[in-house]
């Protein structure tokens, strides 16, 4: 019954969609009867063969072309009369209001990168079947997928298993369900094995993926390949509550105390020092940036470089992409070329002084006769000295070689004032 | 081409307005010896002003009357050690929050160490590590605890009043302020907004939209009599002044080198005569500017 009443709802609104669409393109170029389609392959007989195809675009298969395209002229490429992400979505209303995480290639309107406009040999006009469509892009995981030694087997099975490939209304990545449900749906907690080999930790209301790599895994039970030591060994309870208890999750100290009890060297240096990143004082302390139970990243780190420190230094990023010059080190997300993650003796957590950190990669001398270093008076301010920052900004600017200034003469008469014009 | 843009006024309410114009710079103690790397800088309504010389790890205490500076005598005590922040209350007591390690320091007017700031009876969990810290007009001490996600409340001769836990959802607060009602401010620096508890209000609710166009990485906030509220832009190097609904009034100066321009700017303190002093962190030297309204 359901399933009759979703079908006859199905029906009804292709039929209204039919209805709509083809009053709103046939009549447009008031074309004689019959000559809908026909007319266009005249010119375009390499369609002959497209049409063909087992899938169809159903404005194509009913030779309605200008349901898409204007036959005389357009604004837009391929003689459409609107751009893709209008055109498509018109009949095609793939993201719900408000969603959680959309598709960047669906929001963006590049539909044609994953569907043939007019017809394929694949289900729903897909370019490619399965997830060597979806691995044509996300390059990463499908090299990975390919080289680990055990593959989950949904992912195996396709991608669209586990994720909406155009937008998810409530969920992150496009997930059809968060963790824990979306994994219960094919995964029984209840056995007595399952619960020994969680060491008793109700973690069916967990977070299955912070432990195991949802797609595959060199690792035994799909675990990451970098696994903290003691979730290695199962000693779950070396920071949480035992498993019995009303809070088994809660952890037994909060932030880097936490961490503390088995990093005590790292934590106790990284106190000791002048500046400390505030981010592993907080509340969150180390799990700020790594992750406690596994993770792809070396040092468990919560995700490459770049991510982790993005995250909140995203005026950085913004800083680097409007740079016509990009410093290295920034564009590599290589952050601790200069900075040290956790604490430093000098502002800015340097990893040295400015002409000493710049001149591990960079020849100065060889680079600029101009004199800098600790006699050098900076004439615009005399209680600076000139160094690299005297020129440079390192992150960059919206001016060429890092300059803040328009033009490098307008750098060098910020100083030497007597040159101005 | 973007800092000068961005340095433009965003949004003019003819009503709120507030113009900095550059007055004076301080460089130097009484000795002439150079400021290096100051973070920190408090100021009274009588005339006093105190600035964290960080990096020469000591305060410098002046006096600020009819736009003329006298004194810069030095406090250096073995306690300060990389000063980031400083406070004064109405007794002319000095506080300042060290970066190593991180305490709260309280010294006399004269700059005698007392003692640090430990309150007492502090509710689960005892531990607090100030990220900042506020005199409120009343000499209570505020102080933003981000290991344990709250702020709290002391009284004038330091003793627990009560906390407020962060709202739910924040990026990280750098930094607090308390208005003259006793409203208290947090600056969330990952988003540019603003938060605010009233007077005895027991959550934190937003009171700004996140302005992340306009304000690139705050983190310092202060607000002047009239409740206009004056946001550092550390890494943008400018000021963003919101206005008392919480809207997004302007943005001005800039980054540079220059007198009236800042790289890295860290604290801003303002008096009732509005005058704003301000850290000019990496421009060694404290910024003194008249608030045109």
């Amino acid at each position: 019954m359901k399933r009759s009443f979703k079908i006859m709802v199905s029906l009804g609104a292709a039929l209204l969609l039919f209805i709509v669409s083809s009053a709103f393109s046939l009549d447009n170029f008031k074309l004689k009867p019959g000559a809908e389609g026909k007319i266009c392959l005249t010119c375009h007989v390499q369609f002959e063969e497209k049409l063909k195809d087992p899938f169809v675009h159903t404005p194509v298969k009913r030779g309605d072309c200008t349901g898409c395209h204007s036959p005389h002229a357009s604004s837009h490429g391929k003689l459409l009369s609107e751009g893709l992400n209008k055109i498509c979505t018109k009949c095609h209303a793939v993201i719900p209001k408000e969603a959680r995480s959309v598709h960047a290639d669906v929001m963006s309107g590049n539909c044609t990168k994953c569907h043939d406009a007019h017809s394929s040999k694949n289900k729903a006009n897909l370019l490619k079947a399965g997830n060597e469509l979806c691995f044509g892009c996300h390059k990463t995981m499908g090299e990975a997928l390919a080289k680990v030694k055990f593959r989950h087997n949904p992912v195996e099975k396709g991608c669209v298993n586990c994720h909406n490939p155009h937008a998810s209304a409530s969920r992150d990545h496009l997930l059809i369900d968060s963790p824990p449900s979306l994994c219960l749906k094919c995964h029984r907690t209840d056995s007595a094995s399952f619960s020994k080999l969680h060491m008793n930790y109700p973690v069916a209301k967990g977070n299955c993926t912070s432990c195991h790599d949802v797609h595959g895994s060199d690792k035994g039970a799909l675990l990451y390949t970098k696994v903290h030591v003691p979730v290695a060994n199962r000693l779950c309870n070396q920071c949480h509550e035992d498993p019995g208890s009303a809070t088994p999750f809660k952890t037994k100290k909060k932030g880097f105390e936490l961490c503390r009890g088995c990093h005590s060297d790292m934590v106790n240096s990284t106190l000791k020092r002048n500046v400390i990143h505030w981010p592993l004082l907080g509340k969150e302390g180390c799990l700020t940036c790594h992750a406690p139970h596994g993770s792809r990243e070396g040092k468990l780190m919560r995700g490459s470089l770049t991510s982790v420190c993005y995250k909140c230094h995203a005026d950085t990023l913004e800083r680097l992409t409007k740079s016509p010059t990009k410093h290295k080190p920034i564009q590599e997300g290589n952050c601790m070329a200069c900075h040290e993650p956790h604490s430093s003796n000098l502002p800015y957590l340097a990893r040295a002084q400015t002409i000493e950190l710049c001149g591990s990669c960079h020849n100065w001398k060889a680079h600029t006769s101009h004199p800098i270093g600790e006699k050098i008076l900076d004439k615009r301010n005399s209680n600076l000295n000139v160094d690299c920052l005297s020129c440079h900004r390192s992150h960059g600017t919206e001016f060429k070689k890092m300059l803040p200034f328009t033009t490098p003469t307008d750098l060098c008469v910020s100083c030497h004032r007597e040159f101005r014009r | 081409m973007a800092c000068v843009l961005l340095s433009l006024p965003a949004f003019s309410l003819a009503a709120e307005t507030a113009k900095l114009v550059f007055s004076k710079a301080v460089y130097v103690d009484d000795k002439g010896k150079a400021i290096k790397y100051p973070e920190g800088v408090a100021c009274d309504n009588k005339n006093l002003l105190v600035i964290a010389d960080t990096l020469n790890n000591r305060l410098l205490k002046y006096s600020f009357k009819d736009g003329q500076l006298q004194g810069g005598s030095e406090i250096k005590i073995p306690e300060i050690s990389f000063p980031m922040k400083v406070q004064v209350n109405s007794k002319g007591e000095i506080f300042v929050l060290n970066d190593k390690p991180i305490q709260i320091l309280q010294l006399s007017p004269d700059g005698e160490f007392r003692g640090y700031v430990a309150p007492q009876n502090l509710p689960d969990p005892p531990a607090f590590i100030p990220r900042s810290f506020r005199v409120g007009g009343d000499d209570s001490m505020y102080i933003l605890d981000i290991f344990s996600s709250r702020v709290i409340v002391l009284s004038p001769d330091g003793k627990f009043q009560r906390s407020i836990a962060f709202p739910a959802d924040y990026g990280f607060f750098s930094d607090l302020a308390i208005d003259a009602s006793g409203n208290i401010f947090l600056l969330d620096t990952l988003n540019a907004q603003l938060f605010i508890a009233a007077r005895d209000a027991e959550k934190f609710s937003p009171f700004s939209k996140p302005e992340k166009t306009y304000l690139e990485f705050p983190t310092n906030l202060t607000i002047d009599s009239r409740g206009l509220i004056y946001v550092i832009d550390r890494n943008g190097c400018g000021i963003g002044v919101f206005g008392k609904d919480g809207s997004f009034l302007n943005r001005q100066l800039t980054f540079g080198w220059s007198e009236g321009l800042f790289r890295y700017p860290s604290q801003i303190c303002i008096n009732e005569k509005g005058e704003a002093f301000i850290a000019d962190t990496d421009n060694n030297r404290v910024q003194i500017f008249n608030i045109l309204r």
